[in-house]
């Protein structure tokens, strides 16, 4: 579990890291829509090459990446299977008893799966070179004007930044809490899909107990630093734009026009 | 001038049942009036339960009393509006170092405060620079808080209280989560505070060792105020502590020792305040007389017996595979082959013998709890073997259910492992996994409750309703009900208060005596090492250093101190002595042994 890299930050100082978080926001929105704009390898090529250049210019291990999602291989992979196996189209490639592949089928989950891929890499980027506090900080500053239709965005903010904070923290002690089952004579690699169910009550209790612990004493703790909410708060690092920040804004808008051209183009 | 003014101070609140129905009202704090001038260090004390958090609590208007009141820098605590002032003035750096961390840099938490102030950005970084130079952790103000020791997260939360500039600030059992080194920081910071900035310092702890820099000392029990006094006041009143269960720090009782046998005079103690002044205080008497030539013949024939006694030939037991668990140059390496891979353990060898009392002592991150996983399975080493009784636990056809169960393993603060509704449904989970009848299950369980000294009538309860003591006490049971044969636990007294720390080391000796249980303790708790283990190894940077019977071990002061580990007081007086020449035995480690040594003063003292 420890191994679930996925959200967390990853510490180095480099171009992306110093880019302003909205920025980055914005770029995984732009990039995760463009890939579901339409299916054709061209577009999905220069979606692979916008994202090797970003994962580059962050300095963040490809290895540290790729472990991070590992978890969601699976979830991938069954997604490309449904569809590999769902969509009909004419062609028949494949036939046996109630089975039967076709084309679409193969292309559909090529591409479901790719999307799934490229999509979870580029937005985990986008945690992987920027502070949760800065990533919330650029969300409420994005959505401030949702404030004025009493929509508390500064609250939500908060309890983003907090989660995200507190992710390694229970990750940590969901794994000792596991170990410590397993010293108990647990065994998780045994038993059906249901009697396996059944063995992450004595993990999930434990964890459920001690995260309403430490939302209490946490909500305590941010009393007694006089939090109250949005209202007269200043911020140690208020986001203002850079240059390099409108020269990647730049960037971000001849992605969109390529990816717009390539759409009419292919 | 008074900073806090608590006068006739009661708290009560109500229990109700899940239907809303009205269960008991508890009365948390009783008439307490305490009050604290500017610049005081103060500290209070009592078991777990006894309302000084509660108290605490008070202090900065987290909570409102019930009756009486409060005035905090001139500001009373139940009037609303005047709460952010208040919590201001009066910061508070909480138990669980990570709970109370709100950021995800260093920099960004000691933010937090100063932020929520309405304070412009550029003296926000003024006040972060500033706070994070006064506790030290500068270095680290681009690092995550989940990459900290639990000495330095405590640090940043003083930070963060600091950057709000307080007048006051609360330490709320802020040392009982921390390992010996994090103690010693943290009461460091306090008393640098308070002597540099002038800021009041309340001290809420159960170790009475950390009281001894107070200005004044309350010690509380059942929600009220039963002692205050200086700290040497209150060392006097032992009866009372112990009643209250506390225990006087370890120092005062070999001072009471000492000053009982006539071996030093109360006037002598007008200067000692730390060990190292009666470590100082007791060479340089005996220096004196040394020189002096008053030491007669006979008493130093006396002396020399002690040589005699060290060379003694040690039955040493024959190592055979097939016996107890073996560690065969272990190597283990986490994220192995990542870029971030670390080194756990380093090439370490180590026979653990069937019936021993074997300590397992290092500092934080030297390898100690690696090693115990070890010991069960739980980690497969990257290199070397682990054979328990003789076969390779590697091995693909190994019954690793049958180590589990043979080796029970209790992690550091068992008791947050606790899931079922009932105290014996839990204590049952561990011998229904061997695939055992419910039955005899519930036997075994019923048999583990009352080897840990639980009463029968706990079974029923859920284990939500007891005490930090006795839930540990069901952790424990929910391992011995599987029948062990090893039992090795981590930091088994970590957060009790100290009378809950002694019955259960009693107990786990009595263990040990009684059934042949082997017991591996992990701690870094020296004076309780000194007196249960039999057996100590030292662990440092993830190597073995120091392995050995617990009397040839502990003497080795220069090491274990390189080591990183706090020599408890009495040995390190006994090392002191033989060290300006005294000849006294340093291979005793228990306490009362040590004041058989010490005795040998009286007799160059008296004459």
């Amino acid at each position: 579990m420890r191994d679930m890299t996925i959200g967390q930050f990853y510490n180095v100082d480099s171009v992306i890291h110093r880019l302003d978080p909205r920025v980055k926001i914005i770029f995984a929105l732009v990039y995760v829509t463009a890939l579901f704009l339409d299916k054709n390898p061209v577009l999905f090529g220069v979606a692979l090459a916008v994202l090797a250049l970003y994962i580059k210019l962050s300095e963040v291990p490809v290895k540290f990446i790729f472990r991070g999602v590992r978890a969601l291989y699976i979830f991938i992979l069954l997604t490309g299977l449904m569809n590999l196996l769902t969509v009909k189209g004419a062609n028949t490639i494949f036939e046996w008893q109630f089975i039967r592949i076709t084309e679409a089928g193969v292309s559909a989950a090529i591409y479901t799966s790719l999307r799934l891929f490229f999509m979870i890499i580029g937005s985990s980027m986008m945690t992987y070179t920027t502070t949760p506090n800065a990533l919330t900080d650029g969300l409420e500053k994005m959505l401030g004007w949702m404030k004025k239709c009493k929509v508390p965005v500064h609250e939500f903010a908060m309890i983003m930044s907090i989660a995200l904070r507190f992710v390694p923290v229970l990750v940590e002690e969901l794994d000792k809490i596991m170990k410590a089952q397993m010293a108990r004579g647990i065994d998780f690699k045994e038993g059906n899909l249901f009697v396996r169910m059944r063995k992450l009550v004595p993990i999930l209790i434990p964890l459920f107990v001690s995260a309403t612990k430490r939302s209490n004493e946490l909500a305590l703790a941010m009393d007694a630093r006089c939090y109250h909410g949005g209202e007269g708060r200043t911020k140690m690092k208020p986001l203002c734009y850079q240059r390099r920040d409108y020269i990647a804004y730049g960037l971000i808008f001849l992605y969109i026009i390529a990816v717009i051209v390539l759409t009419i183009l292919f | 001038m008074k900073l806090i003014d608590i006068k006739n101070l009661t708290f009560e609140y109500f229990r109700r049942d899940a239907e809303g129905n009205l269960e008991e009202m508890i009365e948390a704090l009783r008439d307490v009036s305490i009050d604290v001038k500017q610049g005081e260090f103060v500290a209070i004390v009592g078991r777990n339960g006894s309302g000084k958090s509660t108290l605490a609590k008070h202090i900065n208007a987290l909570l409102i009393p019930s009756e009486g009141e409060i005035v905090v820098d001139g500001l009373d605590t139940a009037e609303e509006e005047l709460r952010l002032s208040i919590r201001k003035s009066a910061g508070m750096v909480f138990q669980n170092p990570d709970n109370q961390i709100v950021g995800n840099l260093v920099e960004e938490d000691v933010a937090f405060g100063p932020e929520n102030l309405g304070i412009p950005t550029a003296d926000i970084w003024n006040r972060v620079e500033e706070s994070l130079d006064t506790v030290e952790m500068q270095s680290y103000r681009q690092a995550s808080p989940n990459h900290l020791s639990g000495g330095q997260k405590q640090r940043v939360a003083i930070a963060g209280v600091l950057a709000m500039e307080p007048k006051c600030i609360i330490f709320d059992e802020a040392t009982s989560m921390l390992d010996p080194q994090g103690r010693e920081q943290i009461i460091f910071a306090a008393r640098q505070l308070q002597k540099r900035k002038n800021i009041t310092i309340l001290f809420i702890t159960h170790h009475m060792d950390e009281v001894i820099w107070a200005d004044r000392v309350f010690v509380m029990e059942e929600g009220a105020v039963v002692a205050q006094g200086t700290p040497k006041q209150i060392f006097e009143q032992r009866e009372l502590l112990e009643r209250c269960g506390l225990r006087i720090p370890v120092m005062y009782e070999y001072i009471n020792f000492l000053l009982g046998q006539g071996i030093i005079a109360a006037e002598e103690l007008q200067n000692v305040y730390g060990e190292e002044d009666l470590i100082a205080l007791i060479c340089h008497k005996v220096k004196r007389n040394l020189e002096n030539g008053q030491a007669s013949n006979e008493t130093k024939q006396l002396l020399n017996e002690s040589i005699y006694r060290k060379n003694e030939t040690e039955n040493k037991k024959s190592e055979t595979a097939r016996d107890g668990i073996l560690l065969n140059h272990v190597n283990y390496i986490y994220n192995h082959g990542f870029a971030n891979e670390t080194v756990g353990l380093r090439d370490v060898t180590l026979q653990i013998h069937k019936g021993e009392f074997v300590a397992i002592i290092g500092e934080t991150g030297s390898g100690k709890s690696t090693l115990m996983q070890h010991s069960n399975g739980l980690y497969l080493p990257t290199e070397g073997n682990v054979y328990f009784e003789g076969s390779d636990i590697a091995d693909r056809d190994f019954a690793m259910k049958n180590l589990r169960q043979k080796v029970g393993l209790v992690f550091q603060n068992p008791e947050n492992q606790l899931f079922a509704e009932t105290v014996e449904k839990d204590v049952c989970f561990g011998p229904e996994n061997m695939d055992i009848s419910r039955v005899e299950a519930q036997k075994r369980a019923y048999e583990a409750i009352r080897l840990v000294g639980l009463p029968d009538t706990i079974y029923d309860l859920s284990p939500l309703q007891l005490s930090g003591g006795q839930k540990r006490r069901v952790a424990i049971a929910g391992i011995l009900a599987m029948q062990p044969d090893y039992l090795v636990l981590d930091e088994p007294t970590a957060g009790l208060d100290p009378a809950s720390a002694i019955e259960l080391l009693d107990l786990l000796k009595e263990l040990q005596l009684k059934t042949g249980i082997t017991i591996v303790m992990v701690s870094h708790n020296l004076v309780e090492v000194a007196e249960y283990a039999d057996r100590v190894v030292v662990m440092s940077d993830g190597s073995k250093i120091l392995d050995g019977a617990t009397k040839d071990i502990l003497c080795q002061v220069g090491k274990l101190e390189q080591a990183g580990l706090l020599v408890p007081v009495g040995i390190k007086m006994l090392y002191s002595l033989k060290q300006v020449g005294f000849d006294v035995d340093v291979t005793k480690t228990k306490q009362m042994d040590i004041c058989g040594e010490l005795l040998k003063l009286k007799e160059i003292f008296s004459c």
